[in-house]
């Protein structure tokens, strides 16, 4: 399924945004709000697992039910999980597209990643604090 | 014992009035902050120590240790990038831009991937705003735009706008109207007299639209615009119109969506009509603490508010060329230094990945997602917390953080004063 | 102790009466002395002009709004821009500069002391923290009242003590120099998107008049001794047939003070026009200097306006929209709660615009009709009328009537009928213009008495040597001559140090802050009015105990205190 993915600020995550190792931020920061139907469409329950697909990379996240989201987009909260997938272009602006990023998504049992890990795929060593 | 007016280290609301419990050198009690503030003031999760990389593992190192490296790897780099800056104060941040000028870095700070499209139309058409004062006492009609501050700013209905009384507006309930536009109905939307929802992508055609039946050309906007009826675009503008005193929030989604600087614009040159007919006004949400500060702080030594080049010698500002993501994505930087941000968790992957393949020193008492790919991280105290300095609120109003515990941490401003020295040193002067 | 020695300085001392004497000038320790010992280092000023620091009595160069005027611009920061060199850092700008590029422009320019035009009492610690940042000139800053709610409020209840006590609590809360008016209740109705039309009319909601606010005002300065007198931005600034407004606004000044003025009216060639629309705008600087030349209680600066680019800044909100309306440029707003308001917008001041020509003309007219140079000092309200590095060429053309003639046949024909410029005679000397630049800001600001803008022994070791033989040069001749050399000094000693040479900042500067501390009886201190605390905290989006500027933003604070008569 092909959504456009919105990304900004939840209360959640910003209350854990200076503890990024803690399992609070990890799930606050590694969900992804999408449409009761859109959810019916692709078969999945509250709490499953989807990868995303954007044109710069690939995430599993947590999916969780909200009718505030609109059809056809999804929203996750802005952090290492989003940004996994959102693009380095800015069309000289500086800034990216953090708000308007197409997305494909397909239910997977692939787990969620920490953000340890998310990093150490990048090419970074993990820190244990 | 008991501290008051205590100023709050997380959002661009930068509360004064928390009431503190500290004892024993902790804080045990926030009262008057919002959650996002008290998990911030009670959060005790910081490094104890600077911590270097060393092989596959992590060591602890001290801070003279630390600078030395830090101090060499600035040196050794021919582009250095010192990103950051709005989780620290602006004596911190004075130092930050001094240290690029010397050894002719780039500078930059989150305004980049935050309001740095505001700041870009700002410098097209100027910016018509006011204190958060004024509009506590006197705003009759209020506008979220593209914000969620039920989420993001969960004070500011209460301290400045739908819920707080002021001199001139008694009773806040009933004189206040309080309009949200978003491209979804967010929290904020419910506690609004009228939501609007756009299509995504469609806020510059929906403004266009309200300057279009502001200016009496009504005629002109078809019965429905990027989602709007043409029937709401006019309730809106006839709101605005006969507002004794209107205020426009407005946050990410006009900075990020389709459009970015020129979302703004369009808000902007919306409240410069307005002003023709009524008092009007329109400000940005700003995110952090004091990332304006790091704007006004980078603009009374450069000339610019973010996105400075020093490499040439003069300051030079050129967004979409200088800017941070731009310069990390293009790989152009060949060591970064990090401070009071976390790029790594906030920049899209391309640029995460050039940061793991570069020397990356971080200045933050935090583990952050930086953290696993830089080299080296000096933790230093906490402005607001263990460390004071000048904060400035997202209107520009300045504030001094106050010191409420003493941890003998040193602070940002302490630390980047000592690799400046050492650098210069260096350098022979 | 670090002495100085200066040799064959022609110095023009006005506040000592010294009028082109050749002497030693000896320094010790920062201060001007009687003697040094054989040992001191030793300076020629080889008969140079020699004067003391230049003051400049009302510039915006910190702050908030100046700070706006910076970040709006990039197209003007590209314009003035140099790289980081020796002692000197990156500055950038042209008509709004940087802090670094005010402070060493200034300093090439042989200015040491610099009276910021207006600071919001809410912003204050941003003015602070910018004076720190402009480090070769001492700082003092004119405190905005005029939208003042609680100030209003007093001056409503005709209680002068009131006012006072108000002030002496903002004053040494903020660590302001002077009560500056701009607009006087007109940044209040600005708050509503209104203004005023007169002095007479009353400020929406608070019923008082801008008549009330300023006379209340200046009682309550003469009451606190303040050093500087009220420093006023007249009511209905710009608009053709203003001047009326201000000679009713003159007209309200008693004489309260033997040492100086009692009014100090800035910029006053924006607030010198007849007629009645852009159409018939006429000079009506005659009518403003004879008011000011029977009323030895007032002190104006001219407001000079130059040809070009710059950028207008002030409190005054509701003039700022008005250019926009004409103008179309781009434009902001900042209002300060409870307090002020204030508005930016770049403009263009052309030769093709009568307009123009006749404002040109009226900053002269004001400076040469004016009797007594110490009634009409330079400025050009800088950056409204022109950045301050055109003061050069102003004094060229203050003491050259050739010089203006010349200027005159450039501009926009039929301006000649508007103004009186161009059958003006008078060139000023040199003495005079020592005057108008410094002598005349010392007495005026109060600041002589701290050793500014003279120098006998005591005095700070404040100088500026030009490149210019006054002996030898005849200004109304060789006026670009007198430009070059006023444009860049040989020396600019600051404190008895030698700050820059030859254009160059040659130090890291140790500026000092200049500020007040009116002393009231307990019973006045407002901090102990519950009325006063409750309405401050109800009102204000910021604690009472967070709003005074603390020591840390003066490390070198200079507190001048004074004893209330409440």
């Amino acid at each position: 399924m092909k959504v456009m993915m919105n990304t900004g600020r939840t209360i959640p995550q910003g209350e854990s945004v200076e503890r990024k190792h803690s399992p609070e931020y990890e799930s606050a920061a590694s969900v992804c709000f999408i449409h009761p139907v859109d959810m019916m469409v692709l078969g999945i329950e509250d709490g499953a697992h989807i990868q995303l697909s954007g044109s710069d990379g690939i995430v599993v996240l947590t999916a969780a039910a909200s009718e505030t989201v609109e059809q056809g987009s999804v929203f996750v909260p802005l952090g290492p999980f989003s940004n996994h997938i959102v693009s380095g272009e800015t069309h000289c602006t500086g800034m990216p597209d953090f708000k308007s990023t197409m997305v494909e998504i397909i239910p997977t049992e692939d787990p969620v990643p920490s953000v340890a890990e998310l990093m150490e795929s990048l090419g970074g060593v993990r820190y244990a604090h | 014992m008991l501290i008051k007016d205590v100023v709050c280290p997380f959002c661009g609301c930068l509360c004064d009035d928390l009431d503190v419990e500290v004892e024993n050198g902790r804080i045990i009690r926030v009262d008057n902050a919002c959650t996002l503030g008290s998990k911030t003031m009670v959060g005790d999760d910081r490094l104890k120590a600077p911590i270097r990389r060393d092989g596959k593992g992590w060591i602890e190192t001290t801070y003279d240790a630390a600078i030395e490296e830090a101090a060499q790897i600035l040196l050794e780099a021919d582009r250095p990038l010192l990103y950051g800056w709005s989780s620290t104060h602006g004596e911190a941040q004075s130092i930050g831009v001094h240290l690029a000028e010397l050894i002719g870095g780039v500078v930059d700070n989150t305004s980049t991937v935050c309001h740095g499209p505001s700041i870009l139309a700002i410098q097209e058409v100027g910016h018509p705003g006011c204190t958060l004062g004024q509009v506590k006492n006197r705003a009759d009609l209020i506008i979220y735009w593209g914000c969620n501050p039920i989420d993001a700013h969960p004070r500011h209905m209460s301290r400045y706008t739908t819920y707080a009384t002021g001199f001139f507006v008694k009773d806040a309930h009933r004189d206040r109207r309080v309009i949200v536009v978003d491209t979804r109905r967010n929290e904020s939307a419910d506690v609004a007299t009228e939501f609007v929802q756009v299509e995504p992508g469609g806020d510059y055609a929906v403004l266009s639209a309200l300057r279009a039946i502001v200016r009496g050309r009504g005629d002109v906007v078809p019965p429905s615009v990027s989602g709007v009826s043409r029937e709401q675009l006019v309730r809106i503008a006839e709101m605005c119109k006969n507002a004794k005193f209107g205020a426009i929030f407005f946050g990410l989604g006009l900075t990020m969506t389709a459009g970015k600087n020129k979302n703004v614009r369009n808000a902007i040159e919306l409240t410069d009509e307005l002003n023709r007919h009524t008092k009007f006004i329109i400000s940005p949400m700003r995110g952090h603490w004091n990332v304006y500060g790091t704007n006004e702080v980078f603009t009374w030594i450069t000339g610019y508010p973010y996105a400075v080049d020093f490499s040439r010698g003069i300051a030079f500002y050129n967004p979409g060329e200088t800017t941070a993501v731009d310069i990390l994505r293009r790989g152009e930087c060949d060591a970064c230094l990090v401070v009071a941000s976390d790029p790594a968790a906030h920049f899209p992957k391309p640029c995460v990945e050039h940061l793991a393949r570069i020397p990356v020193v971080q200045i933050d008492p935090h583990p952050n997602a930086t953290t696993h790919v830089c080299q080296l991280q000096i933790p230093g105290s906490v402005a607001g917390i263990d460390a004071a300095g000048t904060a400035y609120r997202m209107d520009g109003v300045p504030i001094r953080m106050k010191a409420i515990i003493e941890t003998g941490v040193p602070n940002d401003t302490e630390i980047l004063q000592r690799l400046y020295n050492r650098v210069r040193e260096a350098k022979g002067e | 102790m670090t002495e100085l020695l200066i040799r064959n300085a022609c110095v023009f001392d006005p506040l000592n009466d010294i009028r082109g004497d050749v002497m030693d000038i000896a320094i010790s320790d920062g201060r001007i002395v009687e003697s040094v010992k054989n040992n001191a280092e030793v300076i020629d000023a080889q008969g140079f002009l020699t004067l003391p620091g230049g003051i400049d009595s009302h510039s915006h160069v910190c702050g908030t709004k100046v700070n706006f005027g910076r970040y709006m611009s990039p197209e003007d920061m590209r314009a003035g821009r140099t790289a980081r060199r020796g002692k000197m850092h990156v500055t950038s700008g042209y008509y709004v500069p940087t802090t670094y590029g005010n402070s060493y422009r200034y300093s090439t320019m042989g200015y040491t002391t610099v009276l910021e035009g207006a600071m919001a009492p809410l912003e204050a610690r941003h003015t602070h923290e910018e004076f720190n940042a402009t480090p070769h000139q001492d700082m003092l800053a004119n405190t905005l009242f005029d939208g003042n709610w609680s100030i209003m409020e007093a001056v409503h209840a005709q209680d002068v003590k009131r006012a006072a006590a108000i002030v002496a609590w903002t004053l040494s809360a903020v660590r302001g120099f002077a009560i500056k008016l701009t607009n006087p209740g007109g940044t209040e109705a600005w708050g509503w998107g209104e203004d005023l039309t007169g002095i007479r009319d009353p400020v929406p909601n608070f019923n008082v008049t801008p008549a009330e606010i300023i006379t209340t005002m200046i009682s309550a300065n003469e009451l606190l001794h303040l050093p500087h007198s009220v420093h006023l931005h007249c009511n209905n600034l710009g608009k053709p047939g203003n001047y009326a407004t201000t000679l009713e606004t003159f007209g309200l000044v008693p004489d309260l003070n033997k040492n100086r003025q009692t009014l100090y009216a800035t910029h006053v060639q924006f607030h010198a026009y007849g007629g009645s629309t852009w159409r018939d705008i006429c000079s009506k600087a005659d009518e403003i200097t004879k008011s000011v030349n029977a009323k030895p209680q007032i002190v104006m600066d001219m407001g000079q306006i130059m040809f070009g680019r710059t950028m207008t800044m002030t409190a005054d909100g509701p003039m700022e929209f008005n250019l926009y309306c004409l103008h179309h440029n781009k434009w902001s707003n900042h209002d300060v709660e409870l307090e002020t308001g204030s508005g930016i917008i770049p403009v263009l001041y052309s030769k093709k615009s009568l307009v123009n020509c006749v404002m040109w003309a009226i900053g002269l007219e004001l400076a040469l009709l004016t009797k007594n140079p110490y009634q009409c000092l330079l400025a050009t309200d800088n950056p409204n009328g022109a950045p301050f590095v055109k003061y050069p060429e102003i004094i060229g053309l203050l003491m050259s009537k050739r010089y203006r003639d010349e200027e005159c046949s450039t501009l926009n024909n039929g301006f000649e009928q508007r103004t009186s410029i161009c059958s003006l005679d008078r060139e000023m000397d040199w003495n005079e213009i020592a005057i108008i630049t410094r002598a005349g800001q010392a007495r005026a600001l109060g600041i002589a008495a701290q050793g500014k803008g003279h120098l006998a022994p005591g005095a700070e070791a404040d100088l500026a040597i030009y490149p210019i033989r006054c002996h030898d040069v005849d200004p109304a001749t060789e006026y670009r001559n007198v430009v070059e050399g006023f444009q860049k000094t040989r020396f600019t000693i600051k404190r008895g140090r030698v700050v820059a040479r030859d254009g160059d900042v040659i130090v890291e500067g140790a500026n000092a802050t200049f500020w007040v501390n009116p002393t009231v009886p307990d019973e006045h201190n407002v901090a102990n009015d519950p009325d006063f605390v409750k309405k401050f905290e109800e009102y204000y989006t910021v604690r009472m105990s967070n709003y005074p500027v603390q020591d840390v933003y003066l490390p070198r604070g200079r507190c001048i205190k004074t004893e209330a008569d409440l």
